[in-house]
């Protein structure tokens, strides 16, 4: 490619002042056409507020822009899009209700003013998800699809519009390891193409695997750009985090006690079926698998979000029955769910009010709520857990991914249930706040709880679990030792294509 | 760690602030705007004859109001069944008390009032109709059930002496409206300091975090409707009781009162957000502004005109503010 070498932005001396906070001091950040450029840094350092600058929704206080080889002042995000640049964010923002070639093609619908031309439109977009190797029917309405689905159709989005600049925020946190390849090889024939990628993730392995250059930022500064040959994961989370991380999957060892929570047999009909495993004071069961393979489906039907029409759940050695979430909690189960945004947390309350949600009645006489206890809760929660800011008054939609996740699981761990299932708890959180939830969990176990671990990282349950079971379509494997794990292994298991 | 949580933060407050600005101070001062402009144009408004008037019509939809602030809050939308338990209300107060005397005739009359809320909720809560769909079917049931019932009739009342105690004082202050204050507080307290309305904002501000969290999302729903249809209940009687007759259609247009005031007032209409005394605000404010229309002979298309404008832009600053405070 001719355009390789050429710079497809060049960004230098930006700074970011907001009343009181410098969000980024001085950031020379260039990227060139034809490679795929990742930007890593601890949550806070300044990644979203550079990304919105670039995406035209900040001005920067200070500093200059230089998109190809003009300098560019941007005020909307439209002055971007029509700089061609594009950007595909972590959280879906495509419409249910639409088809697949609606999405793809929103707000820049082929054909005249009135007229929409559908089959053009549907065509088009054909022709775009099958260049990118995606096996998705346009015609499809998008709430149909999996959420990894949907997120191959926001690139595909991104991509229709034949951008020079693609701007990919953590892609893979809702994608399986498989998936992930699925979505690299489609970054790598865009990078083929001359289009310049930025590439936000906290998935240092992935980074490694992907990016031709990566740029670590810290505390709003830019801390280095370096080519990714030479440099390993253990030098960019020492640049992130400005200190040695010794061991980023702390596992501390807990005393294995008696059964805690048993599943026999159970199957919702549809999502799972045949499904047993059963989890020990003092242990962490990981449930992995690819996206889709029906482990929170087990998991939201155990806690009572939805029915089982076969099998038994027994805590403690009794079976209990249970029908709604207030009978998995009285019977000792909670549950942290997937998406912390839709079912974690109530945005418009304050973490007091999201943590004591669950035992409201405990802290209720005569229908009163005890003003103290309500606050004493929180006080000992955000302590216990240290959440930032120590704040149990802040709106609990103000505090950063790690942080929510904090209170989510606080707010369960105040019902002291004897067997906690976490979905996919470390989920877009970065290293540090990583670091803390697993600590929190190795905590919990070493008290003697048991815990279900969801996760696709497979580095975090081969680090963290002690047993696993692997789940693919609906079924669910032995549990296997950690002992006799690897990720090729688990990987066999959860695709079915070898039998390790 | 802290500078994009800063950055949200300020961002939002910029956004809190504007909101309470807007709907506490903003609306005390439309308030106080209102009594100014109406003292001036005409004599009758400062008179304690004209705002003990207002005062007590204020009461009977105000009833109604604390319920329909559990149903926006719940995120509930709106409750169109009020005038068939405002009408239920008034015509078996008044038509039961031949028979078995005035209070359990009026006790009766809310108790059925709230068998029409049972409906309601057990529709929008449990089965997941839409409350608009549900509840208009369900008072348009209602008020042919009681216009089969009275035979299409007035009712009038029979009993003086629950007549004289309902249009009476206690202290100076109409019956009526410390009844709306004992049920306004009530509202108030139930909703910002229990349990039950802890769980209704919950549910009304992420329903599925909130069933999530193990409230029992579907019965704090329907709860919403059944205190509406009480407080309906209780506002027909009420009006019953002081009007001596009522007619099936009496409770005509108190649902839009009802649900103008607690828009006005600044609860959100998509829940999750909003308290009892907001909407008392919002309650106030139109009152006055009606009130002062009329004695400064504003004509009654023009009236309505106004409400609706009022509506509109109410809903409207809801909408913008919460872009701005969520974004």
């Amino acid at each position: 490619m001719t355009v390789a070498a050429d710079c497809a932005l060049d960004m230098r001396g930006i700074s970011k002042n907001f009343p009181g906070v410098k969000a980024l001091s001085n950031v020379n950040f260039a990227v060139k056409f034809g490679t795929v450029h990742a930007v890593v840094g601890e949550n806070g350092a300044g990644k979203s507020t550079l990304m919105k600058i670039l995406n035209g929704s900040y001005a920067p206080t200070s500093g200059t822009i230089k998109v190809g080889d003009a300098e560019v002042r941007m005020r909307r995000p439209a002055d971007a899009q029509a700089l061609g640049i594009r950007m595909v964010h972590q959280e879906i923002n495509l419409v249910p209700d639409l088809t697949v070639a609606e999405n793809v093609y929103l707000g820049r619908m082929p054909g005249k003013w009135t007229f929409l031309r559908k089959r053009e439109m549907v065509r088009a977009a054909a022709a775009v998800l099958d260049e990118l190797g995606a096996a998705i029917n346009p015609r499809e309405r998008l709430g149909n699809l999996s959420i990894s689905q949907q997120q191959l159709v926001e690139i595909a989005k991104a991509y229709a519009a034949q951008p020079r600049i693609i701007v990919l925020d953590e892609p893979t946190s809702s994608l399986s390891e498989h998936e992930t390849a699925a979505l690299f090889r489609i970054l790598r024939k865009m990078r083929d193409d001359g289009i310049a990628i930025v590439y936000i993730s906290h998935r240092l392995k992935e980074v490694l695997e992907i990016a031709d250059e990566v740029t670590v930022l810290r505390d709003g500064s830019m801390i280095q750009t370096r080519p990714i040959k030479g440099i390993k994961a253990a030098d960019m989370i020492r640049l992130m985090v400005g200190r040695e991380v010794s061991n980023v999957f702390p596992k501390s060892p807990a005393a294995i006690g008696k059964s805690v929570l048993r599943v026999e047999h159970i199957s919702d009909g549809q999502r799972f079926r045949d499904v047993s495993f059963e989890v020990r004071a003092g242990e962490i069961l990981g449930l992995t698998g690819l996206v889709g393979a029906g482990r929170t489906e087990v998991a939201r039907a155990i806690f009572g979000l939805s029915r089982l029409v076969e099998g038994t759940v027994s805590v403690n050695g009794r079976e209990v029955s249970i029908n709604s979430p207030s009978q998995a909690v009285r019977a000792g189960i909670a549950y942290v769910p997937e998406d912390r945004k839709g079912d974690g947390v109530v945005p418009g309350m304050s973490v007091r009010e999201n943590i004591s949600l669950p035992i409201l009645r405990r802290l209720t006489r005569f229908g009163r709520i005890s003003r103290s206890a309500d606050r004493a809760l929180a006080r000992d929660s955000v302590k216990q857990f240290s959440i930032s800011p120590p704040d149990g008054e802040r709106r609990i939609s103000l505090l950063s991914g790690g942080n929510q996740q904090k209170a989510v699981i606080a707010k369960w761990l105040a019902a002291k249930p004897s067997a906690l299932i976490l979905d996919e708890p470390t989920r877009g959180v970065d290293v540090g706040a990583k670091a803390e939830i697993h600590h929190i969990i190795g905590q919990l176990v070493a008290g003697g709880m048991a815990v279900v671990m969801i996760s696709s990282e497979l580095p975090e349950i081969l680090g963290v679990c002690d047993r696993v079971v692997v789940m693919r379509d609906g079924y669910a494997s032995e549990p296997l030792l950690r002992s006799e794990l690897s990720e090729e292994r688990i990987m066999a298991l959860a695709t079915g294509e070898e039998m390790a | 760690m802290e500078i994009g949580g800063v950055n949200r933060n300020d961002r939002f407050t910029r956004g809190s602030r504007l909101v309470d600005v807007l709907s506490k101070a903003g609306l005390a001062f439309a308030i106080v705007a209102v009594m100014l402009y109406g003292s001036l144009v005409s004599p009758a408004f400062f008179t304690s004859g004209n705002l003990l008037n207002v005062l007590t019509s204020m009461s009977i939809v105000g009833i109604v109001v604390v319920g329909m602030t559990f149903v926006l809050v719940v995120g509930g939308l709106a409750d169109l069944s009020v005038p068939a338990t405002i009408a239920c209300g008034a015509i078996l107060s008044l038509g039961l008390q031949p028979m078995i005397g005035p209070l359990p005739a009026f006790l009766l009359a809310v108790g059925l009032a709230g068998l029409i809320g049972l409906l309601n909720g057990g529709l929008v809560g449990y089965v997941g109709i839409n409350p608009i769909i549900a509840t208009l079917g369900v008072g348009t049931i209602g008020l042919g059930i009681v216009q089969a019932a009275v035979g299409g009739v007035i009712v009038y009342g029979s009993n003086p002496a629950s007549a004289e105690f309902a249009k009476g004082r206690l202290f100076g202050i109409p019956v009526v409206v410390l009844i709306f204050l004992v049920i306004a507080l009530v509202g108030h307290f139930v909703l910002s300091r229990s349990f039950w309305g802890r769980w209704t904002l919950a549910t009304g501000g992420n329903y599925s975090a909130a069933e999530a969290s193990a409230v029992p999302v579907r019965a704090v729903k329907a709860g919403a409707f059944v205190i509406t249809a009480l407080a309906s209940g209780i506002s027909g009687g009420l009006l019953g009781l002081t009007l001596q007759s009522a007619r099936p259609l009496i409770g005509g247009g108190y649902e839009f009162s009802a649900i103008t005031a607690v828009v006005v007032g600044g609860v959100s209409i998509v829940g999750g957000f909003g308290s009892v005394p907001r909407a008392i605000a919002g309650l106030i404010f139109v009152q006055l502004l009606t009130n002062v229309m009329v004695l400064d002979g504003v004509r009654t298309p023009i009236q309505g005109f106004l409400l609706g404008i009022l509506i509109v832009g109410a809903v409207g600053m809801d909408a913008a503010l919460r872009k701005r405070g969520v974004a």
